[in-house]
Order: structure tokens, then C-alpha cells, then sequence
């Protein structure tokens, strides 16, 4: 027994070997499906993985390889190889799901690719094997090294074996209807167990900027770092590229109407509205002058620039949305029915599922009257959640201990 | 209203302090060295509090923004380290790279946009984005370390020398870890998924494990020094990936958050 003196040598050996099969493995079965993975076979898998582990460190005693398998001379190569893998992935660019897995070679979809998955298995075989010998043998100084390691062996576990049961679904719902059908990235189409009915959806807008951009390429000026103007409330008058940029006057919901030779802007408050602004633009030596109303138009109204001189022009860009948020009415099969509003970062709660705010119809902007979400359901985050939070105690202890870790190390040697 | 015009006056007084704050430290007066460099904070921090109510957002946005909280928590961590470790010339260091950094500012001024996309309008996005700072501003004096002790320092590394770099290592990466985990519960909150395999994930995920990489060989094999430094040093490389490196990779181009869902 006491033979056995495996090294950091037999460690960066079991990485390359697990590349090796890993790349066998591909070449004989392909990428591997995750999808494939879904409940129940994913607890099955779970089970046998842990029961394994289990009775590997019973075993440890008879067999070597456990023992070094639980030193850091298998965890060091063990984290070289999943940052290098990690690298590859980080060099290389993945191409999301949403694109069907056949255009794609399995360099950009990493997470499919065999040696990619061996090299974190052995790794979270390492951290498995440690937590469960610090388990055993457990003292209240282990308790940091538990919340690091299995910490992260549950999260990692849980977010991957979990991933196949997770649906994400894409509705589309329209003001004033009920929609419980969704689709996912395939397009295939679902039935839900729950309906929403979309009663209101509401944009609220930063306000309107005004930029220069060269009329010949179109670019806004000086190219690189573009200046801009923000016509909040009480801004009459700003500097762009040296223009003295005066505003005459600023109309929130305008129409357009073609004047004999000009374009002029009327109040208009009705669906479709758009904003506009007359302004005065003088050159810095004051030889140019340039007046006229500017608007970034809307479904119904082209956009208005204003040209300055030969090499530029002042236009208003269309305006960013600070804010958008749905007001819905959910009913789900039970009987439920609650009144939710919906924006991004606050998604809605319902029976496992979270309803976040997607997009809207962005052609017609603050006017639009679809309302896009995302359905999502998790089974598994719970476990993951369960994971995320012992690595955080694990991390806060980490910082607490530091120093003595450090002196503790320092007498012992 | 303050503005980025006021920058330079508020900058200039608090490098002044922090390097008053330096000096005093080298001739060994830890209680004005300390009161200095405080001086200093409590000056460069009224300022980014100021920017914060008049952009009326917290200001993290642009590089220009995270760059000023870069120049604030150096000598905040240098502070502390020197409060804990009473290293003299760590104060002089820690200001230098703040300098660094408000000369940047100062040279290469971004028009400063006011809007926040909605999707980074939430509780989780400051605390994520500052403590992600402060554990860049612990990770660069580490590998700044690293660089003195395998290319500047002639004789070989002191033990005390190597226990500072892994005490930098274990703050910063414990900050590491927290910042990446708050990520994780606010992209759940914002995006449905708390981890897709986007570019900048990705690239967190390479400098954490990196750093992994250098606890453990440090403590389990803790004759392997100049090993120990030089990953210490790629690691650092892989941070600036992940921070402003992958604005510039092709293989990171056009993958915004919202076309992210690797799963
Ligand atoms: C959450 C991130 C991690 C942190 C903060 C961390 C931190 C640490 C620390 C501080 C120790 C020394 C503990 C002690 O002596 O009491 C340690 C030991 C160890 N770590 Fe990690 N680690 C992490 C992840 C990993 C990973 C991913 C692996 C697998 C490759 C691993 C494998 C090991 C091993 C094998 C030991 C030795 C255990 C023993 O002596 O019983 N760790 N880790």
C-alpha cells in the first residue's frame, strides 16, 4: 500500500487521459444531448453518482487512487485542465441554442463537447470526495472548507443535471387578450397549464437626445466617443462639436404636417405621436446658422433631421426606453387569478413558473400594444439557490480567515 | 449639480492626502498615514457620491465609472492591508495605481451617457459591480506582488512576502466569488437564467478557477513558489479578459445579453 506514491505527474496524466477519451467519445457518439437528460433520469443519475462517490471513499482504505484522488496533487491539474477547457471555450465563440446544433461545428458548443464535460466530472469528483471525507470526519473548523466545497459541488451539480428539466418559453400576448400557448427556441408550440391576459402595457421613456452625425457616413460625431445633448426638463441651450445648440421650442406628442418648402410639428396627442424639437444650431465662429425642427419619428412619422453644414447634421435619436412594464391578470388551471405587474427585473411568481418582461413590439416603440414574455420554470433552483449560498458563506468566512490561515501555515512550517 | 467637470479639484486634493498619507507611512507615523489616506477616501468618495445623485443612478456604467471606483477602493485596500499587515511601503503603491487610474480619467474622458438600460436597473446590479471592484483592486496589488518578487527583488521570496500575496489573493477572491454569485441571482432576476455561458461569464469562470488553481497549489504544494507566482500573474491576464478584454475579442462580438441563452 504504502508503495504508491502517485504525484502531481499522475494528475496532469488523468487530465490528458480524459481529454483523450473525451475526444474518442465524441468521435464515436457525438455531442452530447442535454436535453436528453430531462426528469427522471437526471435524479437516476444523480443517485448512482453520489452512491458511487459514496462508496469509492468506503473503499479509500483498498484503494490508492481515491486517496489521491482526495490530494492536491490530483486537484491542482484538475483545475489547470477546467480553466484550460474553460479558456477554449472563452477563445472561441459559442453559437447560443437557438441556432439548430447541425450548422454548428462542437467548438462553438462547448457545453456539448465530451473531453469539455469529463475534465468538470473529475473535477466535481474531487470536490465530492473531499466534502464527503470532511462530512465524516467533521469538526467546526471544517465548516468553511464544507461551504466552499460543497458548496459548489451541489450548485454545479444541481445547475447542470437540472438543466435538461428547465423550460424557457417565449408568449406573445396583445392587449386586451388572453394567450396561453408559448413557444420555445425550436418553435415548437406549448400549451401552458396558465393563461395571461395582457391589460395594459406602458413605456416610459428617457428623454429625447440630440447628437451630430456626418452626412456622408451617417456616423455620429466625433466618431469614437459621440458627444450628445440630453433635452431634459429646463434644458434650453447646450454645446455639440462646438455648435451652439439653442431650443426654440419642444413638443412631446407631435405630428408632422408639410408645410409650402418646410416641415413643421403640431401638438398631437394620439396613438402614433412623436417628439420634436425646434432648435437654432450657430457654428463657433457664428459664420453658420441652421434652424428647423428635429424629431427621431415613430411608426407613423419619418424621422426629422436638420442639416448644419456640408459635414454634418443634427438628428434625434430614437429615445431609450427607462423603463416598460405590463399590467396583466393571470389564471392558471387551479382556478387562481391574480392581478401581476410585469417589468424587467421584477418578473412575476406563479405556481413554479416566472413570468419575466421580454420585449414589445419595438417598430412601434412606446406605442406598442404586444407585450413580449419569458416563461420560466426551474425545478432544480432550489438546490442550486442551496449551493449559491453556502459558496457565499464559504467565500465571507474565506475573507474573515485569511489571515489566519496564513499564520497558522507559517508556524507549521 | 456636479459634474465630471469637477473631477480634477476633488482628485487632485485626495492624491495629495494619499500621498501624504504614503509618506508618513514610510517614516513610520501609522496613525497620520492612516488619518491622510482616510482624508483622502472620505474626499474621492464625496465626489463619486455627488456624480451618484446627479446622474441619478449609481455611476457604473461606463469605464470611465468603474475606473473611478477602481481609483477609490486601491487605496481603500491598501489601507486596510496596511491597518492589518503594517507593510510601510504599501500605501505609496496602492496610491500610485490609483493615480494611474485618474490620469486615464483625466486624459481619455468619456461623454458620460445618463441612461440605464432597464435590465441593469436593479438592487443586486451596485453591490455586484462594487464588490466585483474591489476584489480587481485586491487581485492587481496581488500581481503587481508577483512581478516584484519574479522580475525586481534579486534574492529569493521571504516567506512573509509570499503570505502577502496569498492573503491579497484570499480578500480578493473571496470578493471574486461574491461578486460572480450576486451575478448569478441578478441574471435570474433580469434574464431568466442565473448562468449562460456568455462571453463574460465565461471568462469569469477562467480567472476564478485560475485563481483556485494558485490557493491550492499554494497551500498544497507550497515549495512550487515561482510556479505559484507566474499563475498568479495569468490569472490577472484572464481578469483583464474578462473586464474590458472581451470588448475587443471576436470571438465575444455580437453576443449581447439578450441573445444569450446558452442552455
Ligand atoms: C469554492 C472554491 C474553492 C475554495 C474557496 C477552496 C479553498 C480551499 C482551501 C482554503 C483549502 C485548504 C483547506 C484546509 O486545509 O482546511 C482547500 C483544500 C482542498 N481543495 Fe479546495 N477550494 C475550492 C474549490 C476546490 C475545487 C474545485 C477542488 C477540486 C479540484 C478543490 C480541491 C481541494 C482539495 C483536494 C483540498 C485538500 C483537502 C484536504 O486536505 O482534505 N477545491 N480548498
Amino acid at each position: 500500500m504504502w508503495n504508491n506514491s502517485w504525484s502531481i505527474k499522475e494528475g496532469i496524466m488523468a487530465c490528458g487521459g480524459l481529454i483523450a477519451i473525451g475526444l474518442v467519445l465524441y468521435l464515436c457518439t457525438g455531442p452530447v444531448e442535454w436535453s436528453s437528460f430531462a426528469w427522471p433520469l437526471d435524479l437516476y443519475i444523480l443517485g448512482f453518482y453520489v452512491a458511487a462517490l459514496i462508496i469509492l471513499f468506503l473503499l479509500r482504505k483498498k484503494l490508492y487512487f481515491v486517496r489521491w484522488a482526495m490530494s492536491y496533487n490530483a486537484a491542482v491539474p484538475a483545475l489547470v485542465a477546467v480553466a484550460f477547457m474553460t479558456f477554449l471555450m472563452g477563445m472561441i465563440k459559442q453559437v447560443p441554442v437557438s441556432v439548430s446544433a447541425g450548422d454548428v461545428s462542437i467548438f462553438h458548443r462547448m457545453i456539448s463537447f465530451w473531453p469539455f464535460i469529463l475534465v468538470y466530472l473529475w473535477m466535481a469528483t474531487i470536490v465530492g470526495l473531499v466534502s464527503i471525507k470532511h462530512l465524516v470526519s467533521f469538526r467546526l473548523s471544517g465548516i468553511p472548507f464544507l461551504l466552499n466545497h460543497l458548496g459548489l459541488f451541489i450548485a454545479l451539480l444541481a445547475a447542470t443535471l437540472g438543466s435538461a428539466d428547465m423550460k424557457r418559453l417565449t408568449m406573445n400576448t396583445r392587449i386586451g387578450q388572453t394567450e396561453w400557448r408559448a413557444t420555445d427556441y425550436d418553435g415548437n408550440l406549448y400549451e401552458l397549464p396558465l393563461a395571461i391576459e395582457l391589460l395594459n402595457f406602458s413605456i416610459d421613456e428617457y428623454p429625447p437626445k440630440l447628437m451630430l452625425i456626418d452626412n456622408a457616413t451617417g456616423n455620429a460625431l466625433p466618431s469614437g466617443s459621440p458627444e450628445h445633448l440630453m433635452l431634459e426638463d429646463g434644458v434650453k441651450s447646450g454645446k455639440l462639436c462646438g455648435w451652439n445648440i439653442e431650443v426654440l421650442d419642444k413638443i412631446e406628442l407631435a405630428a408632422s404636417v408639410n408645410g409650402q418648402d418646410t416641415i413643421k410639428y403640431v401638438e398631437w396627442p394620439s396613438t402614433g405621436a412623436t417628439y420634436a424639437a425646434n432648435v437654432r444650431a450657430v457654428s463657433a465662429d457664428g459664420k453658420n446658422v441652421a434652424s428647423g425642427w428635429v424629431s427621431p419619428g415613430s411608426f407613423l412619422f419619418p424621422y426629422q433631421a436638420l442639416r448644419l453644414d456640408s459635414i454634418c447634421s443634427l438628428v434625434m435619436p430614437d429615445r431609450e426606453p427607462r423603463r416598460y412594464s405590463s399590467d396583466v391578470i393571470i389564471y392558471t388551471e387551479s382556478g387562481k387569478k391574480c392581478n401581476e405587474t410585469i417589468e424587467v427585473n421584477n418578473p412575476a411568481e406563479i405556481e413554479g413558473w416566472k413570468i419575466y418582461q421580454l420585449s414589445y413590439d419595438e417598430t412601434k416603440g412606446r406605442w406598442s400594444d404586444i407585450s413580449v414574455f419569458e416563461l420560466v420554470k426551474d425545478p432544480w433552483l432550489p438546490a442550486v439557490y442551496v449551493g449559491i449560498i453556502m459558496m457565499m458563506l464559504g467565500a465571507v468566512c474565506m475573507f474573515v480567515t485569511a489571515q489566519k490561515n496564513n499564520t497558522q501555515k507559517n508556524s507549521e512550517s | 449639480m456636479i459634474s465630471w467637470d469637477y473631477f480634477i479639484y476633488f482628485a487632485a486634493l485626495s492624491v495629495l492626502l494619499w500621498i501624504a498619507g504614503a509618506w508618513k507611512a514610510f517614516k513610520g507615523a501609522r496613525k497620520s498615514a492612516c488619518a491622510f489616506t482616510a482624508t483622502g477616501l472620505l474626499v474621492f468618495g464625496t465626489f463619486i457620491g455627488l456624480l451618484w445623485l446627479s446622474l441619478e443612478r449609481p455611476p457604473l456604467r461606463t469605464m470611465g465609472e468603474t475606473r473611478l471606483w477602481y481609483s477609490f477602493f486601491l487605496p481603500l485596500a491598501g489601507l486596510i492591508t496596511y491597518i492589518r499587515w503594517k507593510y510601510k511601503w504599501i500605501l505609496s503603491f496602492s496610491t500610485i495605481l490609483s493615480i494611474v487610474f485618474i490620469c486615464v480619467n483625466l486624459l481619455k474622458p468619456e461623454i458620460h451617457n445618463k441612461a440605464l438600460m432597464p435590465a441593469l436597473q436593479s438592487p443586486w446590479f451596485a453591490p455586484h459591480v462594487i464588490i466585483y471592484m474591489f476584489a480587481y483592486a485586491m487581485l492587481g496589488a496581488a500581481a503587481i506582488m508577483s512581478i516584484y518578487l519574479l522580475w525586481i527583488k534579486k534574492n529569493p521570496s521571504e516567506d512573509k512576502e509570499m503570505s502577502l500575496c496569498d492573503n491579497l489573493v484570499y480578500v480578493g477572491l473571496a470578493f471574486m466569488t461574491l461578486g460572480m454569485l450576486t451575478g448569478a441571482v441578478w441574471a435570474k432576476e433580469a434574464w431568466g437564467h442565473y448562468w449562460s455561458w456568455d462571453p463574460k461569464e465565461t471568462w469569469a469562470a477562467v480567472t476564478w478557477f485560475s485563481y483556485l488553481t494558485y490557493v491550492h497549489l499554494r497551500i498544497g504544494m507550497s515549495n512550487k513558489r515561482k510556479a505559484a507566482l507566474y499563475i498568479l500573474l495569468l490569472s490577472f491576464v484572464f481578469l483583464q479578459m474578462c473586464w474590458w478584454g472581451i470588448n475587443y475579442l471576436p470571438a465575444a462580438q455580437g453576443s449581447s445579453v439578450h441573445t444569450y441563452n446558452m442552455n
